[in-house]
């Protein structure tokens, strides 16, 4: 009875993660297929496996005859198997190479922007939210909203503005022009998620430290900063993801083109000639993925006991 | 052990990794167009060079990185040492332009479209090139051949003459380089065409009857076959100045009433922005002008015989799989369709037949005119006059200007025709506007095309962005059965009279002077019939 | 939950470097852009003052105000029942799942999808399903339906809808992980007493698990509703608001007049009525977290 139960959901739950896969699948398939193969199906296995895979075929029944195909000029030639086999490799990795000779000034710009963000929000947040949670005092409520009111500010309409600001600091071109404004308004999710964390401790902690005489950074240190452990990977991942997708930004901002980051140079590539070349498009999606994906399975399981453990709620 | 195993995904995605994004060693030879350190050049001129030409790309993923303009950055930098030209990648969106152009950071070569470059040119952002056009091109005539075109004045270099004057901005004035040329074509299944026994129409019927007969062709697995692939894009820009030109053709001597003297002997008879507002006040371009309401039924029973979403830009798809028997696109799609190795069928381009009398009672039995144009439209931005007081009137900064002179130099350098064919002619996607770079072979259906006349206006080009903008949404809306025509023509009405409040606001036309011709003209248009306005008869 | 009121400029001093960056960096544009909204204001040339014009023109004459407010509540509206739904179900699921591995295993596979650029599954919907030869149009004709057959994205009468169901259905992202959470403080003793009273199935589903993760579904409702209010990035990569007016959203309005039509102060006036709408509704919420705050008090 119950297992029958539990087939029912795997049948269910298969179901939908396909659906939801999709357009994880299609981008790394796309990896492998030339401009010309999308053009003829939207998805299909990608020619150079199965190039591949006939080659290795023919390898298994002894098959000698020589191999006609296209290489990287679209000239039809006449190979034996190994020459073969030695195309379609790479044929098949043409995309990713293109991509990464692209991407690659971008990756470690997006490393440093990316760790001096995540790194302020979660001090800053932290600390503010510590404040929040735990005193009341003149203007604690109005300090909230004006922490919070900022959420809701369309992000258009302060486009221009934040331009000129940042130009008038003299920050362009520089990482800071990426970086404090990404903390400016990145904590505020963050002061969020922590305050409604640091509500539900108990305040006998605060209250015994605060009677050994520990003062706010003490408290800060040895107190809040390891309690929140688990939150923390799940601010930091959000906020991560967060600067990761952010592409004009950094784009308007980086006039020398110097600081781009793989969002910004992933949106040049997609408006520019590389845009008809899906294969090359599609790899630097993919290849700008995996540092996230690497994050996600080894930070999945605090990132759940974070959200799990009942700040995420309003 | 349980360390290992949890580690394992992590050590396959490094191996992967590495396996991925090993550089092959062939590619990254000869990376980097310039040598040259930043620090020994005086002039670091950024140069926005747009898609077609970027080096190290492979446009459409076919055949081998450019090389073509590096080469040819190379030898400018050779011959003046204290230049380093960059080329970036610039898209032309709004907020970067914005941005950009109004804190003086932009690129100092910008290839952007002419209907942004317009809407700016009041602020300065952009620096006119007419005196150096008008002026000889040195490159040409330290050459001393004085018969070659350049040696007098640039502007003869240019083989396109009326497309590229006819980027001029409603002042008058031309900021746009037009670098090379893009054409439109009705690109067609050969093989299918022959299958069922169809020839390329001549005229308008012929088009209907040919779609008719696709529309009603079903292939082996019981599938239809789209008669014509085109997006909304295409109806918006090139199909309403096609028909607008076929039907308003004949009226051309009644109501074209101001001649530029330095362009008209290049754009015959063609509509300036400040002659489409006096028209319309006349009650032109309205529901009560016929030709008007024609324009857009014609576009409606085209309508009928392509693809049902029009906002799309990717179609390319159905024709390659030849769901779609016909693709409405420009040029480069020949270098696209010759690079595809399994295409399976035989194409051929032919233009849009003209409009006969049974189409319309006012068509002019023109041929279709040309409506393509610029591809590459390179512009000189406030950046290249940085060096100079920004108080100062637009004229003296570019006397004064040291950068801008380079800024200059390159671009005359790169008109040459041996510096032009390389970077034109590298690969078969647009056309050379350069006397004295042959357009290749794939192309010549094209240049034959670019010979006809050119168009008697460019309607989304002459106003603002919103005209067009919402044009755009309101044909999508009429196309796809949202509104009626009257309806349609009812927004239509307000889009123009907003479009040219606006013009009339920020530009100050001499209205007099066209009334006075206007006047002048009534004993011409007296002998026309079906004008919308209401004039006392002769 | 016991407070202290006391050394508050301790307490200054350690938000001091958050406000500093916030009003420097989000309000001082912020407020540049509300009296933006009063001008006539275009990049680059002159402006001049206009007072409350602008507000008067939107509400008063612009034809896709009011259409396009419905839009836009529309899209809200089914974002918000979509994420507090599918999710839900597939988040119950998960945690009704027998071991921890495959739940484990099920929480990464409905994660993962979030690595996807918008831009691609934008693609995806638009090229893979609503084409004419799309996935959509080819079901249709392969039950004998071709006249159902349209241009799903290009059709007045669906392009709204096609735009909304984008992305279905809504269960790759954090929510799945979110409701779970939820699911997974449920105490064993109330598991247990709703077993005794014989309450399963459905009923259980409605009557003790939804309650419980109410101020999650809370939480991703004022998430959905703020990032349905400004966001318009999808649409204008799909459709551009069109046909006519039939998918545009107020932001998407703002943006056109903020960077094509040249009228900056008119799409901050846009802008500051959009705010105006998100935070009457946040405040609204507060209002209601509050009582239910005090209600967790009184039980």
């Amino acid at each position: 009875m119950g297992g029958k139960k539990t087939w029912l959901i795997h049948a269910v739950l298969v179901f939908f993660s396909l659906l939801t896969l999709l357009p994880f699948v299609f981008t790394v398939n796309n990896v492998f297929r030339t401009n010309a193969e999308f053009y003829h199906a939207f998805f299909s296995v990608p020619n150079a496996f199965k190039q591949t895979l006939s080659i290795a075929g023919g390898a298994l029944t002894g098959d000698d005859t020589p191999i006609e195909m296209a290489d990287e000029e679209g000239l039809i030639r006449s190979l034996d198997k190994k020459q073969a086999l030695r195309l379609s490799l790479t044929n098949a990795t043409r995309g990713p190479r293109l991509a990464w000779k692209v991407i690659r000034p971008y990756m470690l710009n997006t490393l440093v922007v990316v760790s001096l963000t995540v790194i302020g929000v979660i001090l800053l947040g932290s600390a503010t939210a510590y404040i929040l949670a735990r005193y009341r005092f003149a203007g604690h409520r109005a300090l909230f909203l004006f922490i919070i009111s900022t959420m809701m500010f369309p992000g258009v309409l302060t486009l221009v503005p934040s331009f000129l600001l940042v130009k008038s600091l003299g920050l362009l071109n520089t990482y800071w022009a990426m970086v404090l404004p990404y903390i400016a308004a990145g904590q505020v999710f963050a002061i969020f998620v922590f305050k409604s964390y640091f509500d539900g401790l108990p305040e006998d902690l605060f209250e015994s430290a605060r009677i050994d005489g520990a003062g706010h950074l003490d408290i800060y240190w040895q107190i809040v900063l390891p309690l929140s452990k688990p939150i923390l990977s799940v601010v930091a991942i959000m906020n991560i993801l967060g600067t990761w997708n952010n592409f004009l930004w950094p784009f308007i901002t980086n006039t020398e083109g110097k600081h781009h980051v793989v969002s910004s140079g992933l949106f040049v590539l997609s408006t520019t000639a590389h845009a008809s070349n899906f294969s090359t498009l599609y790899a630097a999606y993919a290849i700008s993925s995996i540092p996230l994906l690497v994050l996600f399975i080894y930070a999945t399981k605090p990132f759940i006991r974070g959200v799990t453990s009942g700040a995420f709620k309003a | 052990m349980p360390i290992s195993r949890k580690y394992l995904p992590l050590i396959a995605f490094l191996l992967l990794s590495v396996w991925l994004l090993w550089p092959p060693a062939e590619e990254t030879t000869n990376a980097g167009a310039s040598t040259k350190h930043p620090e020994q050049a005086q002039y670091v001129i950024k140069f926005a060079a747009g898609w077609a030409y970027l080096p190290d790309t492979h446009p459409f993923g076919i055949g081998k990185p450019l090389q073509g303009l590096k080469n040819v950055i190379r030898d400018f930098e050779a011959r003046f040492p204290d230049t380093r030209i960059e080329v970036l990648t610039v898209p032309g969106v709004r907020e970067y332009l914005v941005t950009q152009l109004g804190s003086g950071e932009a690129p100092d070569i910008l290839n952007v479209n002419v209907e942004n470059v317009w809407t700016d040119v009041q602020k300065g952002w952009y620096v006119p090139l007419d005196p150096f056009l008008e002026q000889a091109n040195p490159f040409v005539v330290e050459q001393g051949d004085a018969t070659k075109p350049g040696y007098k004045q640039w502007w003869d270099m240019f083989r396109y003459q009326a497309i590229s004057r006819g980027k001029a901005a409603p002042d008058g004035l031309n900021y746009c380089l037009t670098f090379d040329m893009v054409e439109t074509g009705i690109y067609y299944n050969k093989t299918l065409f022959a299958k069922l026994g169809l020839a390329v129409p001549e005229t308008w019927e012929e088009f209907i009857a040919v779609m008719e007969k696709i529309q009603a062709h079903r292939r082996d697995d019981g599938t239809e076959t789209v008669p014509l692939l085109v997006n909304i894009g295409a109806f918006n820009d090139w199909t309403t100045d096609l028909f607008f030109d076929q039907l308003y053709y004949d009226l051309l001597p009644g109501i074209d009433l101001v001649q530029d003297p330095t362009r008209e002997p290049y754009l015959d008879g063609y509509l300036d922005w400040d002659e489409l507002a006096f028209l319309h006040q006349k009650g032109f371009f309205s529901a009560r002008d016929p030709r008007y309401r024609e324009v857009w039924q014609k576009m409606r029973e085209l309508k009928r015989y392509t693809n049902k979403n029009l906002m799309t830009d990717d179609l390319i798809r159905e024709f390659v799989t030849q769901r779609g028997a016909m693709i409405w696109t420009a040029s480069p799609m020949s270098y696209r369709l010759s690079g595809d190795k399994s295409l399976g069928f035989d194409w051929g381009v032919f233009y849009m037949p003209s409009f006969t009398r049974t189409t319309s009672p006012y068509a002019s039995g023109q041929a279709m005119c040309v409506i393509g144009g610029a591809a590459t439209q390179l512009e000189v931005s406030n950046s290249a006059i940085a060096d100079t007081d920004p108080s100062l009137p637009m004229r003296e900064r570019m006397a004064q200007s040291q950068r801008l002179k380079r800024v200059i130099e390159f671009l005359q350098f790169i008109c040459l025709p041996e510096n032009n064919a390389q970077i034109v002619n590298e690969y078969p996607a647009l056309l050379p506007n350069i006397i004295g770079v042959e357009t290749l072979p794939i192309l010549q259906p094209f240049a034959e095309i670019l010979d006809r006349r050119y168009t008697t206006t460019k309607w989304i080009f002459t106003f603002d962005l919103r005209f067009s903008e919402i044009q755009q949404r309101m044909l999508e809306l009429y196309l796809t059965d949202g509104i009626d025509l009257d309806s349609f023509l009812h927004w239509q009405e307000q889009n123009i009279d907003a479009a040219v409040a606006n013009m009339l606001k920020r530009k100050m036309p001499d209205m007099q002077r066209l009334e006075e011709r206007w006047q002048a003209l009534a004993p011409v248009r007296a002998t026309m019939q079906d004008l919308p306005m209401e004039e006392p008869q002769l | 939950m016991s407070v202290r009121l006391q050394s508050p400029l301790s307490c200054y001093a350690i938000v001091l470097p958050s406000l500093v960056l916030l009003t420097t960096f989000v309000y001082l544009p912020v407020v540049w852009a509300f009296a933006s909204s009063l001008y006539e204001f275009e990049i680059g040339a002159d402006s001049h003052f206009v007072g409350l014009a602008h507000y008067g023109e939107y509400l008063g004459q612009d034809p896709t105000a009011f259409p396009s407010l419905a839009n836009m509540l529309v899209l809200t509206l089914i974002a918000a029942i979509m994420r507090m739904s599918f999710p839900l179900i597939i988040a119950r699921l998960i945690y009704a799942l027998p071991t921890e591995r495959w739940r484990y295993i099920y929480r990464i596979v409905f994660l993962v999808p979030i690595v996807v650029p918008g831009v691609a599954v934008q693609l995806i919907w638009a090229d893979m399903i609503y084409s004419d030869f799309g996935l959509l149009n080819e079901l249709l004709r392969g039950v004998g339906l071709s006249h159902w057959t349209r241009g799903w994205l290009a059709d007045p009468q669906t392009a709204l809808a096609s735009i909304a169901l984008i992305g279905f259905p809504f269960v790759g992202g954090f929510e799945v992980l979110i409701y779970y959470a939820g699911f997974s403080s449920i105490p064993e003793s109330v598991n247990e007493a709703s077993a005794l009273d014989g309450c399963t199935g459905l009923q259980k589903f409605f009557r003790i698990d939804i309650p419980m993760v109410l101020s999650q579904l809370k939480l991703i409702l004022i998430l959905t509703l703020i990032g349905g209010i400004q966001g318009f990035e999808n649409i204008f990569i799909l459709t551009r608001g069109g046909p006519g007016f039939e998918t545009t959203v107020p932001g998407l309005w703002m943006y056109f007049n903020a960077f094509s039509f040249q009228r900056m102060g008119y799409a901050c006036a846009i802008g500051v009525l959009l705010f105006a709408i998100i935070f009457g509704l946040t405040l609204l919420n507060m209002k209601y977290f509050k009582s239910s705050e005090d209600l967790q008090g009184v039980r």
